[in-house]
């Protein structure tokens, strides 16, 4: 039975399942690393939602272990970005996800771990140190969202919250072997969330199984008053709507895809394409020929927008300036984002990156307009060992097959697909704006398979 | 030797919240750092709000009014990238131009922008006050086609007029930034910033001047470079050369989808417009007769324009231009308020001035009124009544003041017997003042001079 049944059921209490994770972390977490702070209030606020629970008052998140990724404001706790920068400062305001969630009864249990500002695809760069993956001990669990990922793969959280801007949930969903959503660009309120790149940030669920994950994202997402770039969805429901049943799926699958993946990922994915088949799916072939430009127009829209936004972190509020006390990651990024973001360049690359970004977004669009989902791998490749050298270019590679998603705003879904030598591949399903539904329907088909 | 002056304009438009977010924008009325939120200061996290929509219509109606055609392809907010302590975030938010291609006054308006106005930062404290960041500013650029400071004070008037005349600016004034941009022929351009007011342009505008004439005097090149005006001293000091000029890094903000104005949005806000001032002004004239004096000084202020044309309705035009240009702006001035903030009415002025027709109170009465109107905020039936100003009637009052004036007075008598003439109204004046004005002057003058030629 999972938590969100046990604690319906009242065979567990909010409390107890609390304590049981704060256990499981105060165990554990030394070695994973997931967590930069747990919330010491977290079994006060889960004895709260208990009295609630009592009362028939209690919502539909309640009393369970919710983990935050550490560039989500949630009031009184701090969100550091994992980075020395942001060492010190305590929210004073709640994310719009954290209020949501609040509403909904649900725990926060702490503040995870994270590639500093969310610049990583290996959870390596953070200040706190590095996270390993409970999947496969000794690898990386990915990046950037590696501590969320890795709390539930460890199981020290019944769901978590990551945010996604060219796969930073969906590749360590890959890596760990848990299911992560990067919902619809708009969907989910980004107010709350520390900047990377504003025009491709998403907030999104990382959970154990299929329901938690649209529990958590029916709760979260929905048109907010306070954003400029929210979508005029008033509300979802997923949940209730969740069917294995596949008749009437058309699923597209791209040739490219093989030719950047590694072939044993290629493999555990066709295997998964077969068992989506056996549900009712048809499975059909399309083009993505400019799938190869969408990393670098990815990157060098990133390094413009992370330039700009962290302007702010001058040194006069936060304790110190960013460029002084950060990582070598996130340096070459501002540096590179002051760089082509100077008048005399501007033209040339980020104007250009804007171009292409239409292109692929209008690829990928099209490539959908005749299927429901496009199936294919996460990575391109397994997580490396944790501490293994590798050149920034081979990092960003990690990101090749997740950032046309975010370039288009489109949603994207992963789940384990399978294992190579012991550790998982992740099945990535991406479909039209807003068709979700679609997306965690076909990843619940394959978790009852 | 041809001078060649433009204007870059910032005026805080007349919104109760911010461009970005709802905080309150009276920020001059509020202690430091009270009128502030998440985004405002731009801490972690923060978004920025959808634009404030009552800023983006008064930047339309400014535009209109300044005669510019309204850009109809999408319009982005940009990013401009600069350090400095009153920037929270590090960057500025400025729209790509709303209006073009306008004129005023022959002046031509290249652009008019929305901006958001940083917080206050104060130097010698260290201190940063963050009330006024994220307060909507429209910014207006000309096109160089001003060549003295009295042309450039001039069109500035001219501006700050039909400003007002939108409604959408602040009114409490001082809130007017202008940079400016000078050059002589055979020199390069020099652009002058942090002026605050239509006399700091002018004084820096004659100030720079005289310097450039002086450096080509002396055979030395002007070179292209911004300048600071201080206040204080009258004076500019360079600032930076172009060399050393910051590059902003401009990119079309990612929070913030583009505006999109639409023709039923102009055309909605095109008919609240008021008439201009100038046009104003020429109607008055032909519609109403008065002389072309006394319309430019009415048409100056909206409301006073408005109240002109509600007090002709009843009164002689010519007589309520005449009051209005002489004694409502008398007044006004003298209490450095506009019309607007005295609280007088039209219906106020209508019953004063019926008065007068009436012959019920005298001129002095009147204008005294005229005085106690702003501070009394009643009508001027109930300020007469208050004080007893009504004019006497009855001779009787009036005739013992002569006889007690000219018996108080025998020298006065005496002198205009022998032929000072002028002598009596030194006795007008003594029965003006028994009577405590309320007294027909000419009235007492006749009477006056009966008993004295009488006793002859």
């Amino acid at each position: 039975m999972s938590a969100v049944e046990e604690l319906r059921s009242g065979a567990l209490t909010a409390e107890e399942n609390v304590a049981r994770y704060l256990e499981a972390i105060e165990a554990r977490d030394r070695e994973i690393n997931a967590f930069i702070e747990v919330n010491l209030r977290a079994i006060e606020d889960a004895q709260a939602v208990d009295k609630k629970i009592e009362r028939g008052t209690a919502g539909k998140l309640a009393g369970l272990a919710i983990a935050v990724k550490s560039n989500i404001n949630v009031r009184g706790l701090r969100a550091t970005c994992a980075s020395k920068t942001l060492e010190n400062y305590v929210s004073p305001y709640d994310a719009t996800v954290i209020e949501r969630i609040r509403r909904e009864d649900g725990v926060i249990i702490g503040m995870t771990n994270m590639d500093e500002f969310a610049c990583g695809s290996s959870g390596e760069t953070s200040y706190f140190g590095p996270t390993q993956n409970p999947a496969a001990m000794g690898r990386i669990p990915g990046g950037s969202s590696s501590g969320s990922a890795a709390a539930i793969a460890a199981n020290f959280a019944d769901v978590a919250l990551g945010s996604d801007t060219g796969g930073s949930i969906r590749n360590p969903a890959s890596h760990c072997g848990v299911v992560g959503i990067k919902p619809t660009y708009g969907l989910v309120p980004r107010y709350g969330l520390i900047d990377l790149a504003m025009s491709l940030d998403q907030i999104g669920p990382l959970a154990k199984d299929v329901y938690s994950a649209a529990l958590l994202l029916e709760v979260i997402a929905g048109y907010n008053p306070k954003e400029a770039t929210t979508l005029r969805v008033e509300s979802v429901d997923y949940t209730s709507k969740l069917n294995a049943d596949l008749s009437g799926y058309t699923i597209g699958f791209a040739r490219e895809f093989e030719e950047y993946t590694s072939p044993e990922i290629i493999r555990e994915v066709k295997h998964a394409l077969a068992k989506l088949e056996a549900q009712g799916a048809s499975v059909v072939e399309v083009e993505l020929p400019n799938l190869a430009k969408a990393l670098p127009t990815y990157y060098l829209t990133v390094f413009v927008e992370f330039f700009s936004a962290t302007r702010r972190y001058d040194g006069r509020r936060y304790g110190y300036r960013i460029e002084e006390v950060c990582g070598e990651e996130v340096l070459r990024r501002i540096m590179l984002g002051r760089y082509i973001s100077q008048k005399e360049y501007s033209g040339k690359y980020y104007k250009k990156a804007l171009q292409f970004r239409s292109l692929i977004k209008k690829e990928l669009l099209e490539a959908l307009s005749g299927v429901d989902l496009i199936a294919g791998p996460t990575t391109p490749k397994l997580p490396h060992r944790l501490g293994e050298e590798i050149d920034p270019l081979a990092m960003y590679a990690y990101d090749l097959l997740t950032v046309p998603a975010n370039l288009a705003g489109i949603p994207a879904g992963v789940i384990k697909s399978g294992e190579v030598k012991g550790i998982p591949v992740g099945l990535q399903l991406q479909a039209k704006p807003l068709d979700e539904q679609k997306i965690l329907n076909a990843m619940y088909a394959l978790e009852g398979g | 030797m041809k001078v060649t002056i433009g204007f870059e304009i910032h005026e805080q438009l007349a919104t109760k919240t911010k461009l970005f977010c709802r905080s309150p924008t009276n920020y001059r009325d509020a202690p430091p750092n009270t009128n502030i939120c998440e985004v405002c200061t731009g801490m972690p996290g923060a978004k920025p709000m959808p634009v404030n929509q009552e800023a983006v219509d008064a930047v339309i109606a400014i535009a209109l009014m300044l005669n510019c055609e309204i850009v109809k392809e999408p319009i982005y907010i940009l990013r401009k990238h600069y350090d400095y302590p009153d920037l929270p975030s590090g960057y500025q938010r400025t729209s790509m131009p709303i209006g073009k291609n306008g004129e005023l006054a022959g002046v031509r308006i290249w652009e008019v922008h929305l901006e958001e106005d940083p917080g206050k930062y104060d130097p010698t404290t260290g201190k940063v006050d963050y009330n006024r960041s994220g307060v909507p500013l429209v910014e207006i650029v000309t096109a160089p086609d001003m060549h003295s400071p009295e042309e450039a004070r001039e069109f500035l008037k001219e501006l700050v007029k039909v400003l007002r005349y939108t409604q959408r600016v602040r009114e409490e004034g001082g809130t007017m930034r202008v940079d400016t941009n000078v050059s002589i022929e055979g020199g390069a351009r020099v652009e002058i910033k942090n002026i605050n007011s239509i006399r700091g342009a002018y004084r820096a505008l004659k100030f720079e001047i005289t310097r450039q004439k002086n450096l080509m005097k002396r055979g030395k090149v002007v070179k292209r470079e911004t300048r600071a005006y201080l206040e204080a001293q009258m004076i500019t000091k360079g600032m930076r050369t172009k060399e050393e000029a910051e590059d902003y890094r401009y990119i079309p903000d990612p929070d913030i989808p583009p505006l999109l104005i639409t023709e039923e949005k102009i055309a909605e806000i095109r008919a609240t417009l008021p008439e201009a001032p100038h046009l104003k002004e020429k109607r008055f004239i032909k519609q109403y007769g008065i002389k072309s004096d006394d319309a430019k000084i009415i048409a100056s202020e909206l409301e006073l324009a408005n109240a002109f044309e509600e007090v002709a309705k009843v009164i002689p035009p010519q007589l309520a231009a005449t009051w209005i240009r002489d004694e409502v702006k008398r007044v006004l001035e003298y209490n450095g308020i506009t019309f607007k903030e005295s609280g007088i009415t039209p219906a106020h002025l209508i019953e004063l001035l019926q008065l007068v027709l009436n012959d019920e109170i005298t001129l002095k009465t009147a204008k005294k009124v005229m005085e106690l109107l702003p501070e009394k905020r009643t009508s001027p039936k109930k300020i007469i009544e208050e004080l007893g100003l009504k004019k006497l009637r009855e001779d009787s009052a009036v005739a013992k003041a002569c006889e007690e004036a000219i018996a108080e007075n025998p020298k006065a008598v005496e002198d205009y017997l022998s032929g000072k003439k002028e002598a009596l109204n030194f006795l007008v004046g003594q029965v003006m003042r028994k009577t405590r004005g309320r007294a027909d002057p000419a009235k007492v003058l006749e009477m006056l001079r009966e008993r004295v030629e009488g006793r002859e």
